[in-house]
């Protein structure tokens, strides 16, 4: 029967209940949902790369002989080795180039291909197995011939298969820096026995280790080190593996973010218990009592009341973590399927999940023992009476000077709020995370929109791009800058090395004009110096380098190295590398190879169709592309939004129903002495907006700091200042208030339905 | 008549501020099983920690309260709880039903705690309350709640039924038949009544009348020929 108690409780209380059940279940929806696609998409890379082999060192050099290859395998926690020769070539598909790695590779036992379509990969076959994404969108077929150039030779085979290949889970090139897309570039693998040159100089060698702890790895890499004394060999292990770090990272983000959104929700259903069952318990003392008298244990009592926290955060608890299990992985599994080649991206169940909900519910059937164990302590001839009355202390406000002249609405709702602190604090967090999630949400689209006008307004000048084929030689590039009276500049991808990383960024050179504009650490105006290099902040920082000293880089496809001084760090939102001036470049003894012309006057139409013109862009176009490869962005905008949203009415509506309920007697004295309801409608409504002003001022800041949050969880490549326009603290302001005011107005209408005579009828 | 319960010397002291003061004084009396006992005494005067007491509902500060040979005071919480779920039946003087169950759930929550209890339905029919089983307590009037209270009280079928002031909430009518039926469970079912009021016209139909005033023990008056609690008026 107490069972029966408890539901028809529920049912009473209905609002409080559903509202403490939405927050947990949103709570762990978002947790379990998230974490179920971080640990998924951990585990399927997991068991991806250990299908594959993927190596689990690298080393990347200049002709590495049988010799060196055999010492290693020989050094102790190595289990195999393999050379292997990398070369960036491209492949011509209906006029347009698209870079093409080409591997060669020997019996392919470390990182192994991973064979979608077509024939088995054998030493002795020929032709190419090709990544399968770009060969589908680029509709290449198996049996199909295709012809990369490598090295300005063309080498021509059969495609003899789609494949995948574990160190391609994330890749990007020169041309797309920001966000993959990988139909416009790809790679081939084929046999060592294929290579087209003379002489064969390996270029990597692949280490599969059985070493597992950092410690050792670290070892391991310093015995390869020292093994193998040359200047230019690099050995990098699978967290400097860029396309093994970024997924890491990506999954790590994810966790991250959402740890942080289930904090604010779980943490308000648990305020929501501590407000909801310490009103409860308090009004059902004397039922409490009743119990006891009547025999009930306190084990009895204390369970049944614990048991509505319990039931309720345990029934929100696991639909949401079955809800977020089904639907969150199948959205962000979608939402990035362009940009990782994972293969099975499922779902999967974490040991923190569980920890999650075992901990929310826990918390939540603690709370609801800590609101009930007050009336329990009592023998039941004291818990039969009711409570004796808190002391109405005065506080120091109340006996200060100023409160005297507050209108009587002030001093109302100034005691109700100093008496009801945990009631205030929900509602303040609520409002709080409201606005934090309004401000978060705007200030992305804000960051992202200002990232594209620094990129297009300030950074470059020029309205039109005209990219040059590459067949296009100086003089034809120059006989179009004259023409269009524009700057001509070169990008190029190159290729960084330190002690112990390697990492792949663009070079700019540029010629003389004045299109394009630099700007320092701090984004002040800058003039790039003449003498070396500079660098931008965030391939500095991935390098750990500062201004002023020296790094080694070479440009993809090209063989000597060179050691330049960086004299200067600027910023770029997106593409990360070095710029220098044409001078300095010709210094260095490289020739001026432009591939861009940057104008002011808008290109014709029909330039696009001429042989040594790949394409033209305009700034427009530029900025749409840019704006399309944001679509994860906006899908996170929008549901931080609808979480805004859904927070602030479940939040407000609950707190609102409570203190409209224990102020029922009130009002109806109010009421009684001559009050009209809109008056008390009036008094009530500034309480609310006392709490989300608050709550909007704590928001603010709290908002910015997880903006500042997301903008850190992009991709390296991406250097993203964290905005938030004054129209989006306006929208937010006003999107909370809206949210809160209209909660409010719905609630008093109640005012009018409060009925005198019932209301302060004795209470027994 | 056997003695049921007996207290020896029993005294409850209350701390307010810096002054005690006794709710109840030395208190020795002595209650037989099947009788029907009226506490009689003005508000304040110790009647209800009187009843506290008998009830297991309250610690007493000093003094023996026997009951079957064993000593209430001496009883853990745990005990007394399982001495109120054997063996006191309470009938509150504001009824305290359980809003949220109707009158047939309200009798059924006794089997929560003892299983051998008497049907819910027999309960409610004995206090003629068969047609109103299904109803909530808001649904009921004052006099079909308390009604609704001593069917659960006897649910248990408890050796002792501890009545505060029953008819409190009640008019002369309703409160009459409300007596009626305490004085039948007393003479039909041999149930030990302890009712307590502070209206001396209840005095007649008990067997013995125990008055309270000040905390200490008054009178303990037996009557020999109570009368019928339909012949009773106020």
């Amino acid at each position: 029967m107490l069972f029966r108690k408890l539901l028809r409780d529920l049912w009473v209380n209905r609002i409080q209940f559903i509202s403490i059940f939405l927050m947990s279940f949103l709570g762990i929806w978002i947790f379990v949902g998230i974490n179920a696609e971080s640990t998924g998409g951990f585990l399927a890379a997991a068991k991806y790369y250990d299908r594959c082999n993927l190596a689990d060192l690298w080393l990347n050099g200049e002709g590495f002989s049988e010799e060196e290859a055999k010492q290693i395998e020989k050094l102790q926690g190595v289990n195999q080795v393999e050379r292997r020769l990398s070369l960036d070539g491209d492949i011509e598909l209906n006029g347009v180039k698209h870079s093409m790695e080409t591997i060669f590779t020997e019996k392919n036992e470390i990182s192994q291909i991973d064979l979608l379509e077509g024939e088995e990969f054998e030493e002795n076959k020929d032709g190419f197995w090709m990544e399968e994404y770009f060969a589908k969108a680029n509709h290449l077929a198996i049996g199909d011939t295709a012809t990369i150039r490598l090295k300005g030779t063309d080498m021509t085979g059969i495609i003899r298969g789609y494949i995948r290949h574990p160190e391609h889970a994330y890749y990007l090139t020169a041309e797309e820096t920001v966000m993959p897309n990988y139909a416009n570039y790809g790679y081939v693998i084929c046999s060592i026995r294929q290579y087209p040159f003379e002489q064969l100089i390996y270029n990597q060698i692949l280490v599969d280790t059985q070493t597992q702890t950092d410690a050792e790895m670290r070892n391991l890499k310093n015995r390869i080190k020292k093994q193998i004394d040359r200047e230019s060999v690099v050995v990098t292990d699978r967290d400097q593996n860029e396309s093994y770090a970024t997924f890491d990272a990506e999954m790590k983000q994810h966790e991250a973010m959402g740890m942080m959104f289930s904090i604010v929700f779980l943490l308000i259903a648990v305020l929501g218990i501590v407000t909801t069952m310490t009103r409860m318990t308090a009004n059902q003392r004397i039922q409490i009592g009743t119990l006891k008298a009547l025999g009930f244990s306190k084990r009895v009592i204390t369970f049944h009341y614990v048991s509505y926290g319990f039931f309720i955060s345990l029934v929100g608890s696991i639909m949401g973590a079955v809800v977020g299990y089904y639907t969150m992985p199948d959205i962000i599994f979608g939402a990035f399927k362009g940009a990782y080649i994972i293969p099975d991206l499922a779902p999967a169940v974490s040991a923190e999940s569980i920890t999650a909900i075992i901990l929310a519910v826990v918390v939540s059937t603690f709370v609801s023992f800590m609101a009930c164990r007050k009336e329990l302590n009592d023998p039941p001839a004291i818990t039969l009476k009711p409570a004796v009355p808190k002391k109405m202390v005065h506080t120091a406000l109340e006996k200060s000077s100023v409160w005297l002249k507050m209108s009587f609405s002030t001093q109302w709702n100034l005691r109700d709020i100093l008496r009801n602190k945990v009631r205030t604090l929900m509602g303040v967090v609520g409002v709080c995370g409201c606005m934090m999630l309004m401000i978060g949400a705007l200030g992305c689209y804000d960051s992202i929109f200002g990232m594209m006008n620094w990129m297009y307004d300030d950074l470059m000048t020029a309205r039109t791009k005209i990219l040059m084929a590459p067949e296009a030689d100086y003089y034809t590039t120059q006989d179009y800058a004259n023409k269009f009276r524009g700057q001509m500049i070169q990008e190029s991808a190159i290729e960084f090395m330190t002690d112990d990383k390697r990492k792949t960024g663009t070079l700019t050179v540029l010629d003389t004009g004045n299109y394009m504009h630099y700007q320092g650490v701090n984004l002040e105006s800058i003039r790039l110096s003449d003498r070396g290099i500079s660098m931008t902040q965030k391939m500095a920082d991935s390098l750990s380098v500062k201004c002023g000293d020296y790094v080694q880089w070479h440009i993809v496809g090209e063989d000597e190295w060179e050691r330049t001084r960086v004299t200067a760090l600027y910023r770029d939102p997106s593409v990360q590398g070095i710029t220098m001036y044409r001078q300095t470049f010709e210094h260095l003894e490289h020739t001026f190879r432009p591939t861009a012309v940057l104008t002011n006057k808008t290109a014709p139409d029909s330039l696009v169709d001429k042989d040594e013109i790949q394409t033209v862009m305009s700034i427009q176009d530029m900025r749409q592309a840019f704006a399309a490869s944001m679509e994860m962005m906006n899908i996170m905008i929008a549901m931080m939004i609808a979480g805004a949203v859904i927070l602030g009415v479940v939040v407000l509506y609950n707190l609102g129903v409570l203190s409209f309920v224990e102020k029922t007697r009130e009002i109806a004295t109010l009421k009684v002495l001559g009050f009209k309801s809109s008056k008390i409608r009036g008094i009530l409504l500034k309480q609310n907006f006392w709490i989300t002003t608050l709550g909007v001022l704590v928001g603010v800041p709290i908002g910015n700091l997880l903006l500042v949050g997301i903008c850190q969880t992009l991709p390296d490549t991406m250097d993203l200042i964290p905005i938030v326009s004054f129209g989006s603290y306006v929208w937010s302001i006003i999107g909370t208030f809206a949210v809160s005011i209209g909660v409010n107005l719905i609630l008093s209408a109640k005012v009018n339905t409060i009925n005198m005579v019932d209301a302060l009828k004795g209470v027994e | 008549m056997n003695p049921l319960i007996e207290f020896q010397n029993v005294s409850k002291e209350y701390q307010r501020g810096d002054r005690t003061f006794f709710a109840l004084k030395d208190a020795n009396l002595t209650i037989y099983e099947g009788e029907m006992v009226v506490i009689l005494g003005p508000s304040g005067a110790g009647k209800s920690t009187l009843l506290n007491l008998l009830g297991g509902m309250d610690f007493a500060t000093s003094g023996k309260i026997m009951f079957d040979d064993q000593d209430l005071t001496t009883f853990s919480d745990n005990q007394l709880t399982e001495y109120r779920a054997k063996n006191v039946g309470v009938v509150f003087q504001f009824y305290n039903l359980i809003p949220t169950l109707t009158a047939y759930e309200n009798v059924a929550l006794m089997k929560d705690i003892e299983k051998d209890t008497l049907d819910p339905k027999e309960a409610l029919a004995s206090v003629g309350l068969a047609d109103h089983m299904h109803q909530f307590p808001a649904q009921l009037s004052g006099g079909e709640q308390q009604r609704t209270s001593i069917a659960r009280a006897l649910a248990k079928n408890p050796r002792l039924l501890l009545c505060d002031e029953p008819t409190g909430a009640l008019d002369t009518e309703t409160g009459r038949d409300v007596l009626v039926l305490l004085q039948k469970m007393s003479k039909e079912r041999k149930k030990t009544v302890i009712m307590v009021t502070h209206n001396s016209f209840f005095a007649d139909i008990a067997d013995r009348v125990i008055r309270v005033k000040n905390g200490g023990i008054q009178s303990i008056v037996e009557n020999e020929s109570p009368i019928s609690a339909n012949e009773v008026s106020w």
